[in-house]
């Protein structure tokens, strides 16, 4: 027996799948690697050594075998991930165990694991161990299990918690197809293995038994090697469509998850690590559910899962690209953590980014601040339309006696996030270095800004070092908390609408809360927090028109509504623009809330 | 009679001729944001702009000018926009300014 070459014909079409799915695989990733910027190379060598390797394996472990979570946005989902990768994942592991069992410590070419059954069908000879026949056939059902799940999706995405899957490009349909084949071809080729030779466990075995006593032992015999052809063609098909579909996913996540522990991020510019988060997309459509614009105006080509389907096959058109909210909500429920929002921006960056010299010269030497303080407030461009925040804020100044230089009461700069959105990462950097020059010329230690947008930009693209940045809600909620700002009771109930920037952007959900709930009963809507819905009027989509932000702003309020509230509270003028527009009484902005309710 | 003035020398006479302005981009660009045309030119994106208030950017001026087939350095004065979408707000007719913003550019010379 040890001299055994474990080589039959039929294994050639696994063979040949098997050598072109890795050679093409180590080929991108080594060419990702080698390209990537010098800085990632610096951070992977840095980080190397630390513990976070350590979790980057435990995390391969649970994102990619058991897939964790999934199973937190939904359980019936996450069990079909798991028992496809987990469970194919312990074939291997053991089946190599009963190998080493049988044949001790020997090199068994990799075929020789894969078809065990077919090369050593009744090993039974001598020392037998049925315990590896039952638990190999548990593990194959388990599988199994999967399979039916997955066919099951897509006849029923429905009783799988998503109303819609993903449309597949013409290699995920060639994968697809031999995915579902390899085990219940599996199942087939074993089963007559054992109806021929004897052996298997309580599923194969028994499977085996009755063909035996149904089928007369000629036609066994006829049907045996072409299962197992078959079985070995629907593994070469998987393998060699593998790397150019979204089964890739399977293993570029791995070095994802080691490379994301190693601090290596995507940015504004487009650069080789983006190819590791496209393409460990599994295309599992859970980001299809949460967008608004599928949701409410039926747009289907743009979500998430398309657009990285689009830019890995190099097909990603500008109105794609373009036609998004930037909400986040998908972000948050992508379960390889891919990040979306910046992939999509360097995506539009890549489209935009002419650096223009003379761009925004005329920004020099303006300065339309006034007023003189510690305190800087920057109103933003989007808080000068809604004049009764920048009044309210000025009040609760007035109140609490802080000294505030206003850095655009009469008009200032933009603060560069709305071009950043769009693209315009170069022609952003002028804004950013010209705001930043006049916050510092004017001496402030705090920034307190009305705008989330601004706040975004403030907290993530600017060096503002020594300055520290907050939004208007977390400047009143530390004003109350300090005993500063005394507020009397409103009587009146609120629903606080999370803005997309503020929230799932910022992370602040808890300071306007405190806010809200210090002067009146605060109510939440269906979606609030990490879940909150966008309003529809965010700077990020050019494309979407009036009517379809309307209607957005619509569904969304309408929800804001059903708290049967007598106001609804937001910390955004964008999003206080949108709803008031929807609603049957116009939103009013925590700021406001508050200046009316001050006890002097 | 040299010396009387009939005040028609405060601005220069102009006139356009819509049949010697080349239309094909002003239809392009009208043809992808059909909205356009819904423009009753009452100037608020201009009122409200950003760009405007600290130089001479006039965004009504700009897309009506483009409108006509006048491209004359419409994308150099477009560059002064800082995209920040106040105008878009302001819109009584809802169109989609920040959009057309960019669309222009692209059509006059953007990538």
């Amino acid at each position: 027996m040890e001299n055994m070459t474990f080589f039959a014909p039929f294994t050639i079409p696994f063979i040949v799948g098997g050598v072109a799915m890795f050679v093409v695989i180590a080929a991108k990733w080594l060419l990702w690697l080698v390209r990537l910027p010098r800085v990632d190379r610096r951070l992977i060598r840095h980080n190397f050594f630390t513990r976070q390797t350590l979790l980057a394996v435990w995390e391969v472990f649970r994102e990619s075998l058991l897939h964790v979570r999934i199973f937190r946005v939904n359980p019936v989902l996450g069990f079909m991930h798991m028992s496809l990768a987990f469970g194919w994942f312990l074939l291997i592991v053991v089946g190599w165990i009963e190998t080493v069992a049988y044949l001790g410590w020997v090199w068994v070419p990799l075929q020789g694991h894969v078809f065990f059954k077919y090369f050593m069908p009744v090993n039974g000879i001598e020392g037998h161990i049925q315990l590896f026949e039952h638990l190999m056939d548990a593990l194959l059902l388990l599988v199994l299990m999967g399979v039916a799940l997955a066919w099951f999706k897509r006849l029923r995405s429905k009783m799988m918690g998503m109303r819609r899957t993903t449309k597949h490009v013409l290699f995920d349909r060639i994968a697809l197809s031999a995915l579902w084949f390899i085990f219940p071809a599996r199942l087939v080729a074993e089963s007559l293995t054992a109806a021929i030779y004897g052996g298997g466990g309580f599923l194969t075995g028994s499977i085996g038994g009755v063909l035996r006593d149904i089928v007369p032992s000629d036609m066994l015999s006829l049907a045996y090697e072409p299962a197992w052809w078959f079985y070995s063609a629907a593994l070469g098909v998987f393998f060699a469509a593998m790397p150019f579909s979204r089964y890739m996913h399977i293993l570029t996540e791995i070095p994802l998850i080691f490379l994301r522990r190693w601090s290596v991020r995507p940015t504004a510019e487009r650069k080789s690590y983006d190819r590791f988060e496209v393409e460990a997309c599994s295309r599992c459509g859970i980001c299809i559910d949460p967008c608004q614009l599928q949701e409410d105006l039926g747009i289907n080509d743009t979500q998430s899962v398309y657009f990285l389907r689009d830019r890995r096959y190099n097909m990603l058109s500008l109105k794609v690209a373009n036609n998004c909210l930037m909400c986040g909500r998908c972000e948050q429920q992508c379960p390889v953590g891919i990040n979306l929002a910046t992939l999509r921006l360097n995506s539009r960056a890549k489209r935009r980014n002419i650096p223009h010299e003379g761009r925004y010269k005329y920004l020099r030497g303006v300065d339309r601040s006034s007023g003189s303080g510690r305190v800087g407030y920057f109103a933003g461009c989007m808080t000068s339309l809604t004049p009764g925040v920048q009044r309210s804020m000025e009040q609760i100044f007035a109140a609490v006696g802080e000294e505030v230089w206003y850095a655009d009461k009469e008009g200032g700069v933009c603060c560069g996030r709305p071009l950043m959105l769009s693209g315009e990462t170069d022609a952003a950097r002028k804004m950013v270095a010209y705001n930043t020059d006049l916050f510092r010329r004017h001496n402030i230690e705090l920034l307190v800004t009305s705008c989330p947008i601004c706040l975004r930009v403030f907290r993530e693209n600017y060096r503002l070092d020594g300055i520290e940045v907050l939004h208007h809600t977390e400047y009143i909620d530390r004003l109350i908390a300090e005993g500063r700002l005394h507020l009397k009771a409103d009587g009146r109930t609120f629903t606080y609408h999370d803005p997309c920037e503020l929230g799932r952007g910022c992370g602040v959900y808890d300071e306007p809360r405190r806010v809200i709930a210090s002067v009146g009963e605060l109510r939440e809507p269906k979606h609030s927090r990490r879940d909150a819905l966008c309003c529809g009027a965010s700077l990020a989509n050019t494309i979407i028109d009036d009517g379809q932000q309307q209607r957005i702003a619509k569904r969304m309020t309408t929800e804001l509504e059903a708290t049967a509230c007598d106001t609804i509270v937001t910390a955004c003028p964008l999003c206080n623009k949108a709803i008031s527009r929807a609603a049957a009484h116009p939103a009013e902005d925590i700021a406001e809330v508050v200046a009316k309710n001050i006890v002097r | 009679m040299r010396n009387l003035n009939f005040g028609y020398g405060i601005s220069s006479p102009r006139a356009i001729n819509l049949d010697n302005n080349d239309l094909r981009k002003s239809n392009d660009i009208i043809r992808e944001m059909p909205e356009l045309q819904a423009c009753i030119g009452c100037g608020s994106c201009t009122a409200s702009c950003t760009a405007g208030n600290i130089t001479s950017f006039n965004f009504r001026k700009l897309h009506t000018s483009v409108r006509r087939g006048e491209y004359q350095g419409a994308y150099e004065e477009l560059s002064k926009c800082m995209l920040c979408g106040k105008c878009r707000l302001v819109c009584p007719r809802g169109i989609n300014t920040r959009g057309l913003v960019m669309l222009i550019k692209r059509k006059l010379g953007d990538f």
